[in-house]
Order: structure tokens, then sequence, then C-alpha cells
């Protein structure tokens, strides 16, 4: 079960906040130059937050900072003294992590750019560096790893993470994702072609690509019986969760989207529900010419034969695309749509994809009662991961196989 | 008849050893000059020699990918050979593939910060931008063979081939796959280099061609090594060895988690894993003590698998077991200096 969320997005810092946010329709892009001068396009930023982890010769990357501030958002309720906490694991995903304290100049004579102060700022390069100042801020000593799948890695986070509770390793963990706007992916995409240079317009027929955003989100999972234990306020179940690659291209997703609606089929077989109970679909919807055509016909695929067809937004178009972070931040707005009901348009979607399967949301908050909702992510390398959430208080925490 | 148990039925590994299907011929290596960049002096490294991937794998074209890729590429290769698995007989989307590394794609993501440095932000090579990635390695090893099932790339200081051996037993015990290509590895740079010298984490045996007596520090190392794993007993293969249970945790009390996972019995053998740098190798004999028997026989270390880092456990597995250990348990042990541990324990047939 999800017993905390920690969110720290543009909106700032809080489920609460990004609710508001959302709920009021406002779009946190803006011009890119306005803080990258020399880089062209949208992209949305956290600003003016008083992050832990700052000063002087800090060993903390804004990834690792933006990090400790969700887990410590998320944790709020946690007695932190208690063994359960003390030893739990922090599964943390990041593409970024410490590329954003780096400076070119490392690539013309390493050891230079370290005696000028740069040593301390590489120390954060692994991505392991993350989930370390996650667990060292808050003082949970179990199982760490860094989770690396591209932008499907924090949703796969979350996923492992479970399978840990599952195994009897840990009875909490913390799970999701970090990453810190910086020039190394501005550029990277940029490269690519890859960018919208105005707001992103997902699943609409006239997009043109991603903008880049930044944030991070940590969910509190615990097994069932950890959390009736401490009498835990649960926030949502997670029923069901699956992993799967395309194997089709680098990174390019498979056109079909074959791989990503065999992810789903499995999650949904997990959490045992068919496509007529999942409410809900918080999709991967990038704004790329590609990603979403491919994702367009996942859903066809798996929810073909459905008696009315599946609401499904992307919430991308809010604050951009946030890599690493972006998997554990869509499960965060995903939590929040089976607690209150809301579902979120997708912002600027005026001529959406043809698909007689998909019901795209745009427009105004729909609100439906919502047993279960989905939230898919897919990356480069091809990975896709799905998972699957339903409302504590539908009375479904004890279902599903006794999952977490 | 299957069981719980994991067992690793293949082998594959680029190494300072050579490109080998299986375990590693007992040899002594030196550590050679580093000529692939200028300078100040002696400086040296347990090396993976030069290689084309093509000739052990045929068909395989790597020119655009980091050294990281194309060594996972081959190594799976290597191990699905040594396996006796004809992939073509295997539902696909039931495979998955773990990869355990501490730096990922160093390489590339040096190249990318090269042309940056060259022409701009604006001016970047986009080739090295996405197989810079950390998850590169696993996502070619997946389109390479076809591999449909979970795909996931992890980083841990200091364990994160143990971290991908336990999280692989994990997907087969859910039966969240049937059979997955687990590898770990990581690759030398210049960048990569100058950073352990400049933390001072280098033995002075980098330095100079004769051993000095004071020691200190570890020789860094590269290569990736590659295991299938499959639920035991579910083919009748010969297997290396079988996966009981694994722990590992960034502090606490490993002494008493490690006892716990044992449960009352005792290991007859303890691989000693972890950097090669002194101190660690001291501490994880130092546990490896207080958990075992006094008859119980302790490999420590070895000097090429400890300069992997954080990706030597594999290199360490295979090196103990291409020693003929006997029958019975065995622990794979590694600890950081900084209390984290990582213990897996084996059934050695």
């Amino acid at each position: 079960v999800v017993t905390g969320v920690g969110v720290v997005c543009p909106y700032g810092v809080g489920l609460d906040r990004l609710q508001a946010g959302m709920l009021a329709g406002k779009c946190c892009l803006a011009p890119t130059k306005d803080v990258y001068p020399g880089f062209e396009g949208s992209t949305a930023q956290v600003c003016g937050l008083p992050l832990p982890g700052k000063g002087a010769g800090s060993k903390y990357s804004r990834s690792d900072r933006l990090a400790m501030a969700a887990a410590q958002d998320a944790v709020r309720d946690f007695d932190c003294e208690s063994v359960a906490f003390r030893e739990g694991g922090v599964f943390m995903a990041s593409t970024v992590a410490g590329l954003s304290e780096i400076d070119p100049e490392i690539a013309m004579d390493p050891a230079a750019w370290y005696r000028r102060g740069g040593l301390e700022r590489a120390a954060s390069y692994p991505a392991a560096h993350v989930a370390d100042a996650v667990g060292e801020h808050l003082g949970v000593r179990g199982p760490r790893c860094a989770i690396s799948a591209a932008c499907a890695s924090s949703a796969m986070a979350i996923a492992l993470a479970a399978n840990m509770l599952l195994d009897g390793a840990a009875r909490m963990m913390l799970a999701g994702g970090s990453d810190a706007l910086c020039p190394f992916t501005l550029s990277g995409f940029s490269s690519l072609q890859a960018l919208d240079p105005d707001p992103c317009r997902p699943f609409d027929r006239n997009r043109k690509g991603l903008n880049l955003g930044e944030g991070a989100a940590v969910l509190v999972l615990e097994t069932l019986d950890a959390a009736m234990a401490r009498n835990a306020h649960m926030l949502a179940v997670l029923r069901g969760w699956a992993m799967s690659n395309d194997a089709f291209h680098t990174t390019a997703p498979q056109q079909q989207g074959n791989g990503l609606a065999d992810c789903m089929r499995v999650a949904m077989e997990m959490a045992e529900a068919s496509g007529d109970e999942i409410g809900y679909v918080n999709a991967h919807g990038t704004g790329t010419p590609l990603n979403d055509v491919a994702e367009a016909n996942a859903y066809e695929t798996t929810f073909r034969g459905r008696k009315r067809p599946i609401p499904v937004s992307s919430t991308k178009s809010y604050f951009g695309h946030c890599l690493g972070a972006a998997g554990a931040l869509e499960a965060a707005i995903t939590i929040l749509a089976v607690r209150c009901g809301a579902l979120l348009p997708t912002l600027r979607l005026t001529d959406p994809i043809e698909s007689s399967s998909v019901s795209w949301l745009r427009g105004e908050v729909r609100r439906d009662a919502l047993p279960l909702a989905m939230s898919v992510s897919a990356g480069f390398g091809g990975s896709n991961t799905a998972l699957i959430f339903g409302d504590a208080r539908f009375g479904n925490s004890g279902s599903g196989n006794g999952r977490s | 008849m299957t069981s719980n148990l994991a067992a690793i039925t293949g082998i594959g590994s680029v190494s300072p050893y050579g490109q080998l299907a299986g375990l590693i011929p007992q040899c002594d290596l030196e550590p050679e000059s580093i000529t692939a960049w200028t300078t100040a002096g002696l400086r040296r490294a347990f090396l993976a020699k030069p290689f084309r991937p093509a000739s052990v794998v045929p068909g395989l074209k790597t020119r655009r990918l980091d050294r990281l890729s194309a060594w996972a590429l081959v190594a799976s290769s290597l191990a699905i050979q040594d396996a006796g698995i004809d992939l073509s007989q295997v539902d696909h989307s039931r495979v998955a593939v773990v990869f355990g590394t501490g730096f990922g794609c160093a390489e590339l993501t040096e190249a990318f910060y090269q042309s940056a440095a060259a022409n701009g932000w604006s001016g970047t090579d986009p080739s090295p931008f996405p197989e810079g990635l950390a998850n590169a390695p696993a996502g070619h090893v997946a389109l390479w063979h076809g591999l449909r099932g979970p795909n996931i790339t992890v980083g841990n200081k200091g364990f994160a081939g143990e971290s991908a051996l336990i999280q692989a037993a994990s997907l087969l015990r859910h039966g969240q796959a049937d059979l997955a290509i687990v590898l770990a590895g990581d690759t030398l740079t210049r960048a990569v280099y100058e950073w352990y010298e400049g933390a001072g984490l280098l033995s002075p045996d980098c330095y100079n061609l004769e051993p000095l007596p004071e020691g200190g520090g570890f020789m860094p190392s590269e290569g990736v090594a590659a295991f299938v794993l499959e639920p035991a007993g579910r083919r009748e293969v010969r297997a290396y060895a079988n996966v009981v249970s694994g722990r590992w945790a960034a502090g606490g009390k490993p002494v008493e988690t490690i006892r716990q996972m044992l449960g009352g019995s005792v290991p007859s053998l303890t691989i000693c894993a972890g950097n090669g740098a002194p101190c660690a190798a001291s501490s994880t004999v130092a546990l490896a003590r207080e958990i075992s028997r006094s008859s119980a026989t302790i490999v420590p270390a070895q000097a090429v698998a400890g300069g992997l880092a954080d990706a030597g456990a594999f290199l360490h597995l295979i090196l103990a077991l291409s020693g003929r250990p006997r029958s019975g348990r065995a622990l794979l042990l590694g600890t950081s200096g900084d209390s984290g541990f990582a213990a897996l324990l084996l059934e050695l047939p």
C-alpha cells in the first residue's frame, strides 16, 4: 500500500500544491532562454524553494536535493525513529543525477577540472548517489539502489521496490525518482531534434515534440500488514505492476506499441482487473511524433472491446517531461485521480489522434469515481512500465494476491 | 521439478582475462600501462584487451556503441552459448535483462561533453547522447537477442552486481520472468581513472612497475561479466551455483542480518567481494570470520575483480568458482567502507 507521497515540482512542494495547480489548469512551461540563455523552446523549472543540502562545498547535486526534499515530504507522517523506517529501503531513479554539476571542461583535462573544485561535484555523477543522498538525509539504512531505465526509471523503481516488499527484504520502501533540468539534457534532446519550440501538445495531430521539466516524487510503500500494524493512513493500493521491453530500437518505440500493450496486460493480470475496470490511464504522452502514435496503438490493443473508450491524458502538458522523475510524478498524479476522482485533461489538445478505443481527456476536468487507474511509462532502450493503483477506500486493499 | 532457487547455468565475460564462455582458466595477470590517453608518467590498470566484437559474435555491429554496451552484448552471447540455450525455443517476452553498473556508459558521456566543449551546448553531436545512458547496454542486449521481458539497470555504491543478481532472482521467484540474463560491469575511462587518482583511492602500484610493500588503494580494472539465471531444476543442465537468497543494506547490523538470512546454517566457503582497496578487503574478511566457523574457507578479494569497484562481484564469483571449490553452501560477501554490505547465499552443486 502507498502510505506517503512526496512531491517537488514547479508548483511547489507537496501533493496539495500539485493537486491545486493541476486542477486549476495552470501550465508551468516558460521560455527556456529565461533560465538557460542560448536554449530555445519551453521548460518548467522548480524555482525559489528551500531545498535541503545546499551550501558552499555541498556534495549534493540538484537532483539529490530535489529527491531529498520529496522524500522528506513523503515521510512526514512516519515515525522516523522506528525500526521499520531505519531498516527501510530506498530505490531512486535518475537519468541526470550529478551530470548537472559537471562542466564540459572535464572532457578536455579531467585532472585539472578536478583540481579546480570538480572532484566533489563529480562524486555525485553515479545515479546511485541520489538514493544515497535520500538515505543519508533521512537515516534510512536498508537496501538502496539506483534504477536506470531512461524515462521509465522511476515507475520501474516503484515496481521493483514492491518486489522487495514481497521478498521481505524490508517493511518500508521509499521509491521514486528525481531529475534536475540541466544543459546536458537540454542539449541532448535538442541535438536529437526532439524538443517542441512551443509548449508541447501530447496526442495532438500537430504535436512537434517534448518539453523538459524537473522535479522529484517519492512514494512510501509498505506491506498491508506493516501499514495496518502502525495504523498508517493509506493513500492508495498498488494493485499491479509490470515491466517489459520493446526490443525494437534504441530510441524509437515499436510503432504498434506491442511492448507497452504487453506490459499493460501483465499489470492488469496481476491486479486481476479487466479493461473495463481501469477507469483512467495517465499516459507517458511525451508529445513526440513517434511516441504518441505507438502509445495510442498500445491503448487500442489493450482496451479494444471495452464497453466505453478508456479515458487517457498526458500530464506532461502541465510541467514538461521530468525524465527519470516522470514515472513517479505521474504515479502521484494517478493516486490523486483515484483519491479525488478528478481526471485531468491534456492541455492544448485540440485535434487528437484518432482512436476508437480511447477517450482523450481535454477541456474541463472530468469527475468520475475510479476504483482503479493506471500510469504507464516508456523510455529509450525500449523499456516500459505499468503501475495500477486502487483507492484504499474502495475496499480493495486486501485483494490482488496480497500484493503490497 | 523446480524450486525457489535460481541457478546460474551460463557464464560469459569480457575482462582483462579475455572474452570467455564459462569459467576463467587460472592464471596470474599483470596490470598494463595505460596508452588510451596521455598520462603524466606511468599509469597502470587491469585493462580488457581491445578486440573486434564481431569476431566473437558474428554479425554484431558495435561501431557507435559505448564499449560497455559492446562488451555486454559479447558477454551475454557467451553466457547464453555456455548455458546451451536455444533462444528460438524460448518465449522472449519472459526473458529479463538485469544489468548492474557503477558508472554506466562513461565513455560516450565523456564524448558528449567533449562535443559540448568543442562546439558549445548548441553544437553537440547527437549520437553519444542516447548511447551514453546507463541503461543503453541492457537495451542493446534486449535488442540483439530479441528479449522483451523486464529490462532493468541498477546502480549501487559498491554492490551493483549483487543488487542485479538479487533483483533478477526476485523476478524469477515472482513469476515475472522465466529466464534472466544478469550482467555487471564498468569501463575505465580517463575521467574515471583521474577521479580515482584525485580522490587518493589508487594503489601505489598504479605508478610503479615493482609492487610496493606498503600497499593501500586499489588497481582499477574493467570488464563485463554475464550470468544466465533460471529456476533451478527446470532443465537438466549443469549449474555453476544456485542462488538461495540475498540481502544488502547501506548500514545497520550486517552480522545480525546475514545470520538471519542464513537461518542457522553456516557456509563452508566465503567468497570476499567488494572493491580491492585493502581497508575494504580487510573489513570483508573480518565480517566473514565473524559469520563463519573457524573451519570455513575464506577466499580473499581478487585484485582484478576488486578493481571493478561497484561491479566486481560477478568476476569475484567466477574466479572463485574457477578455483574448483568444494560443494556445499557458500557466501558471496562484500562490504563498503561505511558499514554497507551485500551478501548472497549460494549452493554449489
